[in-house]
């Protein structure tokens, strides 16, 4: 029964983790980007590995996903969606430099969280209003890479060995993202074994939501208040 | 029995409609009301509410600062200035270090433009000992939201007086953090001479509602130390 602990504890941190330093690349790390010129891809593969582990956006996301997925054949298909979705845009979106404000990409991203829990709930069916699934994370997928795009543009990234670097960048990013899927997955497996998956199921699904909706408030008071983006 | 296809929970929630209200509706608002009340007045020096300033939330937000090379100036030696200068005695009272940060500390500052000058002199009347009163001579300008603020730290120190000269390196206000560590309530005397304006009560420098050019008893009347 202590399984579902670590669930709570997850989206919990979610809640209460410090947000405005959750996403961006910072500190040492900025300087290091700022300072690289030339190709460097191990380094970049780390940065992009870090940045989806301590990501808590893009992995809310995920657990909203994977929620009612029992098949390792669904969780693949889907996960390959969003990938594909997020390597697209991040990729093109810094080759060629499309200007978007950070803080409404995550604003985005927020609701991604949020649409996710409400599908899960059964909320589009009730609306009569039915997406197709795969397309909408892989749509999310498209959002999620541009939000990973403006991160790496900020930094002002040398034009000197940029494909390698943002190659490694994504390719970290995907295993950042298979660690915390492989674990996230062990939890939901673990959990969903358990009586208490039924009963706590829509409380996990109302508190992503909410979850969802504090990082897209967050994000568009950032984007009128901040004065950076 | 296929576990593929005898899930043993379900695959898709069936909520009622009335719950569903429940969870969005409440999720919309609980969200509304963290970001509101606690991240807004926390993050972006903005408080809606009230919520940040009743629960001291807004007190965690602070401007990027930076950081002024107070040894480093230059500019004439002589200056003119248009306006007269003034000259101010403040009496500030301090509890002993029982009555907690709100009686044993306190921050005095005055407004100066850039290139002003002020001479002072302060005094701890009644400390004994000159480990007894901690002070932080330093000045900042005033940011709006968002906006990066600019610091000078002339002096952090102990002891039970200060006399010198001060020429701003910025538009902003200037001034002491003193502490009283001691025993015995203590005033600080601070006797300013130059060209600066006094900072109203309970604007940023004067938050403490100290008032000027009177004895100590009267120098901060919204305060009611919680002792005799």
């Amino acid at each position: 029964m202590r399984r579902h602990h670590i669930l709570f504890a997850l989206l919990a941190f979610a809640l209460i983790a410090p947000p405005v330093f959750a996403h961006a690349i910072g500190g040492s790390d900025a300087q290091f980007v700022r300072n690289t010129v030339g190709a460097d891809p191990f380094p970049f593969l780390y940065l992009g590995a870090k940045h989806m582990v301590t990501g808590y956006d893009h992995l809310l996301f995920l657990l909203g996903v994977i929620f009612f997925l029992y098949r390792l054949k669904d969780v693949l298909l889907y996960v390959t969606l969003f990938s594909l979705g997020h390597s697209t845009t991040l990729i093109l979106g810094v080759l060629f430099d499309f200007g978007v404000s950070a803080h409404l990409v995550d604003m985005v991203i927020g609701l991604s969280v949020s649409y996710k829990a409400f599908e899960n709930l059964g909320g589009f069916r009730k609306l009569g209003f039915e997406l197709d699934n795969r397309i909408a994370v892989g749509g999310f997928g498209l959002v999620h890479g541009l939000g990973l795009a403006t991160k790496l543009q900020d930094l002002g990234l040398n034009p000197d060995g940029l494909l390698p670097n943002l190659i490694a960048f994504n390719i970290g990013v995907e295993i950042g993202q298979l660690i915390a899927l492989s674990l996230i997955l062990v939890v939901m497996t673990l959990w969903r074994t358990t009586k208490s998956f039924g009963r706590f199921a829509i409380a996990a699904n109302a508190l992503l939501f909410l979850a969802g909706i504090v990082l897209a408030g967050e994000q568009l008071a950032g984007y009128f208040l901040a004065g950076d983006a | 029995m296929s576990e593929q296809e005898q899930p043993i929970a379900p695959v898709q929630l069936k909520v009622s409609g009335k719950t569903l209200a429940l969870i969005t509706g409440g999720g919309l608002v609980a969200g509304a009301l963290i970001v509101l009340g606690a991240i807004m007045p926390a993050e972006f020096n903005t408080d809606p509410l009230g919520i940040g300033k009743l629960s001291g939330i807004a007190r965690l937000w602070a401007p990027d600062e930076i950081e002024v090379d107070t040894n480093a100036a230059g500019g004439p030696l002589a200056r003119e200035y248009e306006t007269a200068p003034r000259t101010d005695v403040i009496e500030i009272p301090l509890t002993d270090f029982l009555g907690g940060a709100k009686g044993s500390e306190l921050e005095y500052k005055v407004a100066m433009k850039q290139g002003a000058t002020l001479i002072y002199e302060w005094e701890a009347v009644g400390a004994k000992n000159p480990n007894d009163i901690g002070f932080d001579f330093h000045g900042h300008t005033t940011p709006e939201p968002g906006q990066e603020m600019t610091v000078a730290s002339y002096k952090a120190s102990r002891g039970l007086s200060q006399t010198g000269a001060l020429t701003a390196p910025f538009d902003g206000i200037q001034g002491w953090q003193f502490s009283n560590f001691g025993d015995g309530a203590v005033v600080i005397r601070v006797k300013l001479t130059g060209f600066y304006e006094l900072v109203p009560s309970g604007q940023e420098g004067n938050l403490a509602g100290i008032v000027a050019n009177v004895p100590a008893a009267q120098a901060r009347p919204d305060f009611k130390p919680n002792q005799p």
